[in-house]
């Protein structure tokens, strides 16, 4: 007979009183027979919520007394191998199953991320802690796997969850888990706002984990067993009884019906006795209705096969704002659960459970409870004791509050504060006042954080943090997680090992320095690649370069970088995921990235680069070179044009600069592009959708590589076909193929002149010569010679135009020699030096090379003729060079030949004086004595 | 009593209240308090079912339960109370609340500004009767603040910072030793404060820079900060609330449509969003757009509606006292409120569904506005 009649008789009464006898009645009992269902069941059911110390306290001292051979735990059945790694980590850790490519779930998704965190004062800990310390005990995990996760995601939209209690401005750790699904052993919360808020508001708590310390955690901590079981059925019935009819129940319930399969399975397949079995849940599913519900049930549940998704599974560290922040827990509140069940353990004398070896935290106990187990008794009332009596409350804690204020004062003054002795004095009366004022005889750290905020903080905070977060900090503050390194993925621990000639300690969650002198110590060599590599994969700031730089043709000398691999670890943890070694990893990603079917050829030639950056090897080079080509070939468009030509010019000085002879797919890769470009440069002219600069950039490829690409076999022709068959209509357009022509030879130097001059003179047009300049500006990349007609052209624009179309165009020019700086900038500039003076003083007089004027005023200026025997033959017969400056055009003239220098008269008279000596000299050169004489005379 | 009052302080206003919640009060109180902390809250706060009372207490301040608390305990210690937050946030209204509440007296108030000295907080003399009899405890004004030290009871400091820093330090040793000190007098010249006494003090946040307290200033007091209410339910609670009572006040019968308030509270909610992503103070409105704004534009509406229109409160009617109490600098808050009316309220009165009061509501701001321009 159930223990409960009395108490739903007395429900039952209390309902008719409400007046809501049906609705009410029915909660009411209902949540009765819930409690008394899951006492009476033969496996025994241990409630569990998260994040509580109670919960944490009660699984200690009941695994002591109960010593159960199997524990069936709430949690991803596929996780169960990560257990065992906990024991070389620091906590708080997450379990985490990551999948990189989804098969079987949208691929939108990629990539799958679960993660479920381990903190020490968690029930699941003492649970898993006792299983795999204890010989003889098992541990099964029952929850259906992380690829139903995520199979029954997309079956059913996620209930709406209440909000998290605090506003999702996360410091640091908080990020730890990225984006991870979230996954809690016991997710005990109301299933509906309206029901948090009423709880929140008559509870006179500010937030949800204020609310269960106060009324659930406290009164339970000194519970005995049968009461904490009974009462927590009972809040996880409630809240599954209060949900919003909308609220789908489908999944949790399914979650229960797969655990329930799952444990008949393990007691049919083992022989276990159920008796000597527990099973952890949330409380929750303790009150769960499903007809699977019990070993005894025999509904079928059939489990759906996974996908073919390939999971990865690891641990990565967490935090206790980490865990806050994913779900939406009160800061500060996981922090003083821990606090809370570290001060139970102490006053209650429970020796928690602690994996051997286990990093961090108190040390284990050599204390074993050896004691025979204790018998229960049969399940009786403890509810109506419970609910008809106020909770038993701590009385004052002198001491401790006392030592918090003293500590929290001390803190503030070193975070900038100017408190002191007489803040302590009025946090401590005013965290009694407040907790008075509460109807608590005890402050609650929350109380007292309450009042160490109204009496230390003022109008601004003095430092980066506030008095809120130093309370957090002193009672327990944040703890960070670590992963060891037994546990971390293969390609982890490899990179530690070949960072580690660097001596740093790089578990360390500080940035560290590391300095390499790569001249001086070139065994550091192989950390500088690797350092690279991992820059190159990681994201962020996790390997962050400060000197030193890696390009095609640079080598650094020395390198200084800053590393935060033991702050990042997730990131390190989840690189795994993808291969053994960081090399493998990028090889993995550069491959996929130019297999992917939005691929271009720009993005193979990237790749390309970084393979001969990173990996050096040939053959991969080689290979991803081959893609290069074939993605070039199947283009249809010339969008990426610029960068194509940018990284193929790159590309060609590093073989050129480095090897004999140019790979085969380099040579490919131009003969292949020389006809491709050809091809497209027709319909590119006249497509309204390509820019001047995918032109330009094609026709500098066509250009800057013609010879290699004639060399390899390409026709000439085929460009000049090109360029005849282009009829651009775009103004810019036309100035490029103007230039393109000019550069063939198809259009002379004066005519382009002209072309240009006739833009200018024409009334019609000038409003559209900016067009043209533009063109003219992206034609300086193909066709460099032309800088000075460019330089001219647009001179003449600047001199002739009128301001008002000039001034528009100029912001254009601008950003585009911006965009462009390092092809165009450098000839221009180089030209406009060339061709304007460089002095003020030389500005009031020049005159430009191109004006009539000019040209007019200033006769030709040949330089003078050397003289020597060519010059004097053709003084001596000077009608073939006559003839020639006739055909040129010129008319003929011949300069004197050069007086003698006036500074050696001195010399040439002495000489005069006595000749004897010369006249030897042109006897040697058998020559005349007057030649000697004109010989003489020069200097 | 209250009806011969333009404005009756707390303590007169809800007298009844208070006297029959210290009839049932039989909680612990602390000095010469009249309620017990518990009882004050809920005085401020409303009761509830479950406090257990046979009457209904009504909610008289709206905001966090917890600035009320650490307020009510702060008075009972030591030190001070600051309460500090924006224009409009209801600092001095919970000021009055709670002294009405903890010493049945709210008019011990001494106004910070620029021209406030040393003698508004502590005492002064009456010229003509010193002349007459010299000095005497007689011929002395004794200050608010002084006043509350006797009675031992809550002395109240508006705009604390709106006063010179010097003028401020004069609190430090009311506030430190608890006692005023009157050096002309040779005997009876200590003015000792009686147990109960505390000051609350306001100051407006927008104000900071320009007399900062002393630090020495600062530690005597407790900082509480009130922030604007953002929450749309509360806001439409404290509006529906200080709008019943200044109808009252004016003794005016006239209903407000729910779906106004709620056109109302829309508005300031999009302003606000719209102020909080500005980037320059021209590009938002001077107003600090709290509730008590809302309030005033609400009662502006009312007034109007009341004496130049048909007595019934009309969309048309709001929208144009909204241009007109937000609109003080033209042509920068012009142009704001032109473009929020453009941007805004036009595509929400066009849209499906739409309550037709958006209509009246856009054509009223509009006419507004161009009145203005």
């Amino acid at each position: 007979m159930s223990p409960f009649g009395a108490l739903r008789e007395q429900l039952h009464d209390a309902a008719r009183e409400f007046g809501g006898e049906d609705a009410v009645a029915a909660i009411l009992s209902g949540m009765v027979d819930d409690v008394d269902r899951a006492l009476r069941e033969e496996l025994e059911i241990f409630p569990v919520c998260h994040h509580s110390p109670a919960s944490a306290l009660a699984m200690a001292r009941r695994l002591r007394d109960k010593r159960p051979s199997v524990i069936y735990l709430e949690l991803c059945e596929d996780l169960a191998p990560l257990l065992a790694e906990l024991r070389n980590c620091r906590l708080p850790v997450a379990l985490q199953a990551f999948a990189n490519e989804p098969d079987g779930h949208p691929a939108s998704w990629a990539p799958l991320s679960v993660i479920a965190p381990i903190t020490e004062a968690s029930a699941e800990y003492q649970a898993i802690a006792y299983a795999l310390d204890t010989p003889g005990v098992e541990i099964v995990l029952v929850d259906r796997s992380t690829d139903h996760v995520f199979q029954w995601e997309r079956r059913e939209p996620a209930p709406d969850a209440p909000g998290p209690d605090v506003p999702p401005e996360a410091p640091e750790e908080a990020a730890l888990h990225g984006d991870a699904v979230g996954l809690e052993i016991g997710d005990l919360r109301p299933g509906f706002a309206e029901l948090e808020s009423y709880l929140l508001h008559h509870g006179k708590v500010r937030h949800w984990s204020e609310w269960w310390d106060q009324y659930v955690e406290q009164p339970l901590s000194g519970a005995d067993y049968a009461t904490y079981r009974q009462v927590m059925v009972l809040i996880g019935s409630l809240f599954r009884r209060l949900r919003p009819s909308r609220g789908d129940l489908g999944r949790d319930e399914d979650r229960e019906r797969h655990m329930w399969t799952r444990m008949r399975e393990h007691l049919a397949a083992t022989g276990a006795d159920p008796a000597s079995c527990l099973y952890v849940c949330g409380a929750f599913h303790a009150a769960s209705r499903v007809e699977q519900f019990g070993v005894a049930a025999a509904a079928p549940f059939e489990i759906t096969p996974r996908t073919a998704t390939r999971w990865q599974y690891g641990l990565i560290p967490s935090s206790h704002s980490a865990i806050e922040a994913q779900f939406g827990l009160a800061s500060g509140s996981v922090s003083i659960a821990a606090a809370t069940f570290d001060k139970a353990l102490k006053r209650s004398r429970v020796t928690p459970f602690r994996l051997e070896g286990q990093k961090g935290g108190r040390k284990p106990s050599a204390r074993k409870s050896a004691a025979a187990p204790v018998v229960d008794e049969p399940a009786a009332d403890r509810l109506s004791g419970f609910l008809s009596s106020p909770p038993v409350l701590d009385g004052l804690d002198e001491a401790e509050l006392l030592g918090w204020c003293v500590d929290l004062v001390r803190l503030a003054r070193r975070n900038g504060y100017l408190s002191s002795t007489a803040d302590a004095i009025a946090v401590f009366e005013t965290s009694i006042l407040l907790a008075g004022m509460r109807g608590r005889a005890r402050p609650t750290p929350y109380d007292f954080q309450d009042a160490a905020v109204t009496c230390i903080e003022k109008d601004r905070v003095p430092g980066r943090r506030d008095v809120r977060h130093l309370c957090e900090i002193l009672l327990g503050g944040d703890r960070i997680g670590e992963v060891g390194y037994a546990s971390l993925p293969p390609l982890a621990r490899d990179v530690l090992d070949r960072l580690e000639p660097l001596g740093l300690d790089l578990k360390k969650r500080t940035i560290q320095r590391a300095l390499m002198n790569l001249d001086a110590d070139p065994a550091l060599e192989p950390c500088s690649r690797l350092l690279w590599v991992l820059r190159r994969l990681l994201p962020g700031g996790t390997v962050r370069p400060i000197m030193g730089s890696r390009k095609l043709g640079e080598r650094s000398i020395q390198e200084s970088w800053d590393l935060a691999l033991g702050r990042d670890q997730r990131a390190l943890v989840e690189l795994g995921y993808e291969g053994v070694t960081v090399e493998q990893v990028l090889e993995h990603r550069l491959r996929r990235a130019v297999r992917d079917p939005k691929a271009t050829a720009a993005v193979a030639l990237e790749a390309v680069e970084d393979a001969l950056l990173y990996l050096g090897s040939r053959r991969f080079v080689d290979e991803l070179g081959a893609r290069a080509v074939e993605l070039l070939a199947a283009e249809r468009t010339v969008d990426d044009a610029p960068e194509v030509l940018r990284r193929a010019r790159r590309l060609l000085a590093h073989y050129r600069a480095t090897e004999p002879e140019l790979p085969e797919w380099c040579k490919a890769f131009v003969a292949e592009g020389y006809a491709h470009y050809c091809t497209l440069l027709p319909t590119a002219f006249t497509d309204d959708d390509t820019g001047v600069r995918q032109v330009a950039a094609m026709l500098g490829f066509l250009f800057g590589m013609e010879s290699l690409a004639l060399s390899l076999g390409c026709d000439h022709a085929q460009l000049e076909l090109a360029v005849r068959q282009a009829h651009p209509e775009a103004p810019a357009k036309v100035a490029l193929l103007w230039a393109a022509r000019s550069q063939l030879g198809l259009m002379s130097l004066a005519e382009l002149r002209g072309r240009c001059d006739d833009l200018l003179g024409n009334p019609l047009v000038v409003p559209s010569v900016p067009l043209y300049m533009s063109g003219f500006v992206q034609a300086l990349e193909p066709a460099p010679a032309l800088a000075p007609v460019v330089v001219e052209v647009m001179s003449k624009a600047f001199a002739r135009l009128p301001d008002r179309v000039l001034l528009p165009w100029l912001p254009t020019l601008i950003t585009t020699l911006r965009e462009h700086a390092r092809e165009l900038v450098p000839v221009l500039v180089r030209e406009a030096a060339r061709t304007f003076p460089a002095t003020l003083p030389a500005l009031d007089a020049w005159v430009p090379p191109w004006s009539p004027s000019a040209a007019a005023a200033s006769p030709v200026l040949v330089a003078d003729a050397p003289p020597g025997p060519a010059a004097t033959l053709l003084a001596a017969h000077p009608s073939a060079c006559d003839a020639i400056a006739a055909l040129l055009g010129h008319p003929p003239g011949w300069q004197e030949s050069p007086a003698a220098p006036a500074g050696h008269a001195e010399v040439t008279a002495l000489l005069a004086r006595h000749p004897v000596a010369l006249n030897a000299i042109s006897a040697v050169f058998t020559a005349s004595p007057a030649q000697g004489t004109r010989l003489a005379a020069r200097p | 009593m209250t009806d011969d009052m333009l404005r009756a302080p707390a303590e007169v206003k809800y007298a009844e209240e208070l006297d029959w919640l210290e009839s049932v009060d039989d909680a612990p109180k602390p000095f010469s308090w009249r309620l017990s902390p518990k009882m004050v809250r809920l005085f401020v706060l409303g009761s509830e079912p479950s406090d257990g009372l046979d009457r209904e207490i009504p909610q008289k301040w709206f905001g966090d339960r917890s600035f009320v608390e650490r307020s009510i305990v702060t008075l009972a210690s030591d030190r001070g109370l600051l309460l500090i937050g924006d224009p409009g946030t209801g600092k001095s209204w919970l000021a009055e609340l709670l002294s009405a509440a903890i010493s049945r007296n709210s008019t011990l108030v001494v106004q910070g500004t620029a021209g406030t000295t040393e003698d508004h907080i502590k005492y002064s003399w009456n010229v003509s009767m010193v002349i007459a009899k010299g000095q005497s405890r007689a011929s002395m004004i004794p200050s608010p603040i002084m006043t509350a030290m006797e009675g031992g009871v809550i002395g109240r400091f508006e705009e604390l910072t709106r006063s010179t820093s010097d003028v401020q330090d004069a609190l430090i040793s009311i506030l430190s030793e608890k006692y005023v000190s009157i050096p002309e007098l040779d005997d009876d010249n200590i003015v000792f404060a009686k147990p109960g006494f505390s000051i609350i003090a306001t100051a407006n946040s927008r104000d900071r820079g320009v007399n900062d307290l002393s630090s020495a200033l600062k530690r005597r007091f407790n900082f509480v900060r009130v922030p604007v209410v953002t929450n749309k339910r509360s806001e439409a609670e404290i509006v529906r609330f200080r709008t019943a009572e200044l109808l009252r006040r004016h003794r005016i019968e006239l209903e407000v449509p729910p779906s106004l308030l709620d056109i109302l509270l829309q508005s300031f909610a999009d302003l606000r969003a719209a102020a909080a992503s500005a980037t320059g103070d021209d590009d938002r409105l001077e107003s600090a757009l709290s509730t008590a704004e809302q309030i005033g534009v609400l009662e502006d509406a009312i007034l109007h509606s009341q004496f130049f229109g048909d007595r019934a409160l009309t969309a048309r009617t709001l929208g144009g006292s909204l241009v007109g109490s937000l609109a003080r600098r033209s042509p920068e808050d012009l142009a704001i409120l032109n473009k929020f009316w453009h941007g805004v309220v036009e595509p929400r009165s066009k849209k499906d569904g739409a309550d037709p009061s958006w209509q009246g509501f856009l054509e009223g701001g509009r006419q507004a506005i161009s009145t203005l321009s």
